[in-house]
């Protein structure tokens, strides 16, 4: 809907003037001064389709009832709606659609929150002219009310269904999924999978949420409870850094659903399933509610007191005998701000160590100040702002997976703005039905790639005027067209094409994901994309995003929770708390390292588990077992908790307010949905109850903590980028004899980081770690959906299911890592760029 | 009389070939048009023949055709609407069989006119033996030069491609007919966007009937003069009329509009079949308002069955003697129309359902009083508040049957039987 400067319309509605934009509907005008249309297949984000005929008005001069939704306005238009004609109107739709329906309200669990009902209800309609039986559709006379299960989370019923096709424009519009379609015709049509599938996209749970009546309902909501005996808490979702507004719904202290709280500048109205459903991790079973202390080979419950007396004890000792240098800490990234704060303040200033560190299942990090990785995702970058632009180029992410809400974003501008897109992955990524040109590189060679696209640039003369060109090509490698397609594998052709692509495009959105995030060569890489920024014109044309991985991961970055910070940070962290240890700090890896070396004798962790999730499991196994004192606070027992001296109960999210900083930088306050669960307490006061034993409380009251937080938060600085080229450096590495097929390990579709195994729905999508892998892959080991296979490296072996993935096109192995029963963090090596694996399938006997 | 444009080498079964239709004058208004007209000058040449759509709404091809943006970066289709499907139709079907080059030439110069370098037709999924002949003359014209590449050695190119459909009256709307091309449900569009801004894969289209493109090439033969010297002032030209139902000799015929209905009735038809009387007439297609025999000399003509309170349509003449029940035929209809509705827009889904239940029970002898009223209100509910026309031609004959026939629909609810018991043999 454009506006364009100052295109207005003037119109009447009502008897009342009102001047809009041009180019909207009569009901978007009719909305916008507060007249309220009934409609029931309009949806603010989907194209008007004019079915269900509800949102009648009545335009002078027009014989006809117009539909409001699909009726541009126009200068001097005269609007009535509420004319006894409109009125008339609407009940004659409500009577058609209520022909059927079967009027089941008392056990429709829409009850409550029903368009049909509502309008209805507006309309005064009590009684029906319809004298024949009701027609009936049972797909499934088994079960009871005519459900029937359409995917893992979503039930059908048919007969309330007053076909709106919002669930299926949705999909195909929005989302670019076709699993679900309308078949038969005329009033016997119905909703259903597509023959042979089920609707188990990331999006799913939208096709619910956006249902006007109680035909789609998901199972974690039915039948559970009515909705006017909940009550609401605004969220934020914890399970990625794009930060979707969530709803909670909850009743005395149980959580019964989550659905959007729309923010147009994020998620716009739409969530994924992994948030949707996995706030049931908060209520799942297991949870640990009390502290246990080691006595002997067993952990045992203890209380907070003699915990947090045994924790400052042994703090104390370490401290006076070796220095808190000699103490570490690993945090997770999905922790409130306020908690993240405290963990770093902790450290800092009463054990006076630097060794605290968020990222706990990246490989080897460079661990130094100011480093160009770090520079690049403080860069300022809108999700909003990629549907403006004309060109998007997808650097190393599986966009779907990493970041579902972002990736909708990237379909919005190729689908309405006609933006090209361009992905660069060493794999193949699932890009719906929207048009892309994909290059699927040689592994560990996309600065190769990247570097070809620059010297591309250059050579079609199309890099801005001002930065020198002059010396570039003598700063990086491979420095010739030939050589980078060699490398990479790309035919020259195409990286000339991109190379045009991005000269020509005014507004180029360039993002970045996991693969480069926990990359060894990320620093290079870096690099390279800079260059590349530069020459396409970079922030001038559009904007760059590197893309953080957890939901608070820029958050702890900004907070500081990282051994190196450059000088600005400290200073104002000295400023704060009058101290800041001098020592050189250490990142996870070598804070792990030096527990091997007995140079680290405790370490603290907080909602992490690095035994199940850092790269080489075992290389973290012989530090951890050398520790001489570990305390693990964490949701539920992991494999960290179970080698822990002293176990914590922390709260989930929803248990506590607090706020997380999203990829854009966006601090987004949320509330307390329930009171914590048994004994657990938030993270930061975990931190206040070892500070206050050992030297003194963190902060006076909740309040000041949040100041101090929130302060240092939105310090976030965005540092410019000098238009300076870098040095690009090759590093390729080779795969070695046997253990020649590319390993990656990533989260599944449906799951995210350690958590979401818990949630009940989330689970009933995927429920174990899998081996994906290529059709092709596939047949070469003769292998179906669910052989098993030997998943072996250098450093370990795992034997795992395969599923053969429709999107993945060529020869790599990816490995889940969200299942505690499956860690698969032994196969990876710390230090190797790409992990290489044999695969070879399981002989049954 | 018949007046044969369309029709005159239509008994010659030479005609399918593309040796038949050459010798016989054909693809000379292609050749025309690509070597010494402009598209603008089609254009013209077609606007002012006056020639206007014979699918059923009667819309001007030429001013349709100039609606398609000039210079827009998109490219344009047309489409030709082969969907045949109007009960009572059957005219493209026998200028599809008998005459398909003559189809082809017509497709060629309206996509040359909009500027189209890829057209379409989209042809009705029953019909086998029109799909054959189409495609048989379709590969015939690409291995002559007729399509394909520098046609003529003008330099212009064109694409045909026949596409069948998969069996709903629903794709014979414009519209659905785009989402059904488009490998989507065959279900009508809100408009605006109108296909000519905004229609096939969202570039700007034109659809237009068989039966207008196949005159095209007639227009550009002998001019618009020539044209509009036969028919009516507003009507002009001639139109093929699918005379069915109780006459003796039902066929098509080409008449030049304007022409009284009797004579294609009498004339033609060789009158009422079985010896009985005329009862009444539907003369569009079966989506327009029954005339009475009274009206038998109302003009064959846009505006005469208009003001008469009836449709030219599709001119699919649909006769009924006095032996018939309207009841029943109108439970035909219903049927049909409940069948075919395609389920997107409430008032049309549901409402010929519920009508059709209404009318079967009334027709069963189980009608109940109060039930014609419903009836009717029913029909106003659905009348003018429907996306696409369908939901119009559902209402229309029985609103009009309803007034015209309302002692007949009363004695079926008094008496649980019919007044006119009908006597005839139906398959």
């Amino acid at each position: 809907m454009s506006s364009k400067n100052g295109d207005k319309v003037t119109l009447t509605i009502d008897g009342r003037e009102v001047t809009v934009p041009k180019g909207i509907t009569v009901l978007e005008a009719a909305r916008s001064i507060g007249i309220d249309i009934p409609t029931f297949c309009w949806h603010p984000k989907l194209k008007s389709v004019g079915a269900c005929r509800i949102c009648y008005v009545e335009i002078a001069k027009m014989p006809k009832l117009a539909v409001s939704c699909a009726t541009e306005v126009m200068p001097g238009m005269v609007v009535h709606t509420e004319s006894e004609k409109v009125r008339q109107g609407r009940r004659a739709v409500l009577e058609f659609i209520l022909l059927n329906h079967p009027l089941d309200c008392p056990t429709c669990d829409k009850g409550g929150e029903c368009d049909l009902q509502d309008h209805t209800f507006a309309h005064g309609i009590d009684d029906s002219r319809f004298d024949f039986a009701k027609y009936r559709f049972i797909r499934d006379k088994k079960s009871t009310f005519d459900d029937f299960r359409l995917g893992p989370e979503i039930i059908r019923n048919q007969n309330r269904c007053i076909l709106c096709y919002k669930c299926v424009r949705a999909n195909k519009e929005v989302f670019g999924e076709y699993d679900i379609g309308a078949f038969q015709r005329g009033n016997s049509t119905e909703i259903d999978a597509a023959p042979g599938q089920e609707i188990d996209s990331i999006y799913s749970g939208n096709l619910v949420e956006i249902c006007p009546v109680g035909a789609l309902t998901n199972t974690d909501w039915r039948y559970k409870i009515r909705v006017w005996k909940t009550q609401t808490a605004n969220s934020v979702c914890q399970f990625c850094a794009d930060g979707c507004n969530l709803m909670l719904w909850k009743d005395r202290d149980r959580i019964y659903r989550a659905t959007s709280r729309c923010n147009d500048g994020i998620d716009e109205g739409w969530i994924c399933d992994r948030g949707r459903y996995g706030y049931q991790v908060t209520d799942a079973g297991g949870r640990l509610t009390t502290p246990l202390i080691k006595r002997g080979e067993r952990q045992e419950p203890a209380t907070w007191d003699e915990a947090v007396a045994l924790i400052a004890r042994r703090f104390k000792e370490i401290k006076d005998k070796k220095g808190g240098v000699c103490i570490g800490g690993l945090v997770y990234p999905g922790l409130d701000s306020a908690s993240l704060y405290a963990f770093s303040k902790l450290f800092r200033t009463v054990l006076s160590s630097n060794n605290v560190d968020f990222r706990t299942d990246y490989k080897m990090l460079p661990e130094k100040k100011d480093d160009l990785y770090t520079l690049m995702t403080l860069q300022k970058f809108s999700i909003a702002d990629i549907e403006k632009a004309d060109l998007v180029l997808v650097i190393g992410s599986d966009l779907i997976n990493e970041h579902p809400i972002t990736n909708l974003r990237v379909r919005k501008a190729v689908t309405r703005n006609g933006a090209k897109l361009y992905t660069l992955n060493p794999f193949a990524t699932k890009s719906g039905d929207i048009s892309v040109d994909e290059m699927i590189h040689e592994v560990g060679t996309i600065e190769a790639l990247i570097n070809g696209i620059c010297i591309s640039i250059i050579e079609q003369k199309l890099a801005p005027s001002g930065p020198d060109t002059s010396r570039f090509t003598a700063m990086i490698e491979p420095n010739r067209l030939e050589d980078a397609s060699r490398l990479s594998g790309i035919e020259d052709k195409r990286i000339i094409s991109l190379a045009k692509a991005l000269g020509a495009a005014n507004n180029i959105s360039l993002i970045t994901g996991e693969l480069l995030t926990t990359a060894i060569a990320r620093e290079n890489i870096a690099a390279a994309i800079l260059n590349l920024a530069i020459l396409a014109g970079i922030p001038g044309q559009g904007q760059i995003g590197f893309l953080s991985k957890y939901a608070n991961s820029k958050g702890a970055e900004r907070l500081g929770v990282m051994p190196h910070l450059d000088s600005r940070k400290i200073s104002r962290l000295k400023d704060l708390w009058g101290e800041y240890p001098e020592h050189e700090g250490m990142g996870a890896d070598r804070l792990i390292l030096s527990a091997k070396k007995e140079e680290i004798d405790s370490i603290l962790v907080i909602g992490c588990d690095p035994l199940s999730c850092y790269p080489d499991g075992q290389f973290v196994r012989e530090g951890i077992e050398k520790l001489d004192f570990l305390v693990v606070a964490d949701l539920f027992e992991t494999r960290t908790t179970q080698a822990a001296d002293v176990v914590l109960p922390l709260s989930s999210v929803a248990e506590s307010a607090g706020s997380f900083v999203n990829l854009e930088g966006k601090v987004q306050q949320f509330d307390r949905a329930i009171k914590p669960i048994g004994q657990t307490l938030p993270g930061y006061e975990i931190c206040n109850l070892i500070a206050s034993e050992l030297k003194g409380p963190l902060y006076d009251s909740m309040k000041a903590l949040q100041e101090e937080t929130v302060k240092l938060l939105e310090a976030g600085d965005t540092p410019e980028l000098d238009p300076v080229f870098h040095e690009v450096k090759l590093a390729v590495e080779k795969p070695d004899g046997d253990y020649n097929v590319p390993l990656y390990v990533v989260d599944q579709l449906h799951h995210f980081g350690h958590l979401t195994e818990k949630s009940q729905s989330l689970s009933a999508f995927c429920n174990e770690a899998r081996l994906e892998i290529s059709p092709s892959l596939a047949e070469r080991l003769h292998a179906t959906n669910g052989t098993l296979i030997r998943i072996e490296s250098e450093v370990g072996k795992v034997i795992l299911p395969v599923f053969i993935s429709e999107n993945v096109d060529n020869e790599v192995a990816l490995v889940y890592r969200n299942f505690s029963a499956t860690p698969v963090n032994v196969l990876q090596m710390r230090k190797r760029r790409v992990d290489y694996v044999k695969l070879t399938r399981v002989e049954e006997k | 009389m018949e007046k044969r444009v369309l029709f005159k080498h239509i008994d010659d079964p030479e005609q399918v070939t593309v040796k038949g239709y050459v010798s016989n004058g054909g693809y000379r208004a292609w050749e025309k048009a690509l070597k010494s007209m402009k598209p603008a000058d089609v254009i013209d040449e077609v606007k002012r023949s006056g020639l206007r759509g014979r699918g059923g709404a009667g819309f001007p091809a030429g001013l349709k055709w100039s609606f398609v943006p000039k210079g827009s970066p998109r490219p344009s289709y047309l489409i030709c609407n082969a969907d045949e499907s109007e009960p009572g139709t059957c005219k493209d079907r026998e200028l599809m069989e008998c005459d398909p080059h003559g189809v082809i030439e017509g497709i060629a110069i309206a996509a040359y006119a909009i500027g189209s370098h890829i057209s379409f037709i989209y042809i009705r999924g029953e019909f086998g033996g029109p799909i054959r002949a189409m495609e048989r003359a379709i590969e015939e014209a690409y291995a002559k030069g007729y399509l394909g590449r520098n046609i003529f050695g003008s330099g212009y190119d064109l694409e045909l491609i026949a596409h069948t459909g998969g069996g709903a009256y629903i794709c014979g709307e414009e519209t659905a007919l785009l989402n059904s091309l488009e490998g989507e449900r065959g279900m009508s569009r809100i408009r605006p966007p109108f296909p000519a801004v905004e229609g096939l894969y969202a570039c700007p289209t034109v659809v237009n009937n068989v039966e207008t493109l196949s005159t095209v090439p007639h227009i550009i033969n002998n001019g618009a003069a020539w044209y509009t010297s036969m028919g009516t002032e507003k009507s002009p030209g001639t139109k093929i009329f699918s005379l069915s139902g109780h006459v003796n000799k039902p066929a098509n015929y080409e008449l030049e509009l304007g022409t009284p209905l009797s004579y294609l009735i009498n004339d033609l038809g060789g009158g009422i079949s079985g010896g009985h009387r005329l009862k009444a007439i539907i003369p569009g297609g079966s989506s327009t308002p029954f005339l009475l025999p009274g009206q038998i000399e109302t003009p064959l003509d846009y505006e005469s069955l208009t003001e008469a309170g009836s449709m030219l349509g599709s001119g699919g003449v649909i006769v009924v003697h006095d032996k018939t029940c309207i009841v029943w035929v109108i439970e035909r209809l219903i049927h049909f129309y409940r069948h075919e509705s395609c389920g997107k827009c409430t008032p049309c889904r549901e409402g010929t359902g519920w009508l059709e239940q209404l009318i079967s029970r009334i027709e069963r002898g189980e009608g109940t009083p109060g039930d014609l009223e419903k009836i009717d209100s029913i029909c106003d509910n659905i009348m003018g508040r429907t996306i696409c026309p369908l939901g119009d031609a559902a209402v229309m004959p029985i609103q009009s049957t309803l007034r015209l026939f309302r002692d007949e629909w009363q004695y079926h609810i008094d008496h649980k039987s019919c007044l006119v018991k009908s006597e005839f043999e139906f398959a």
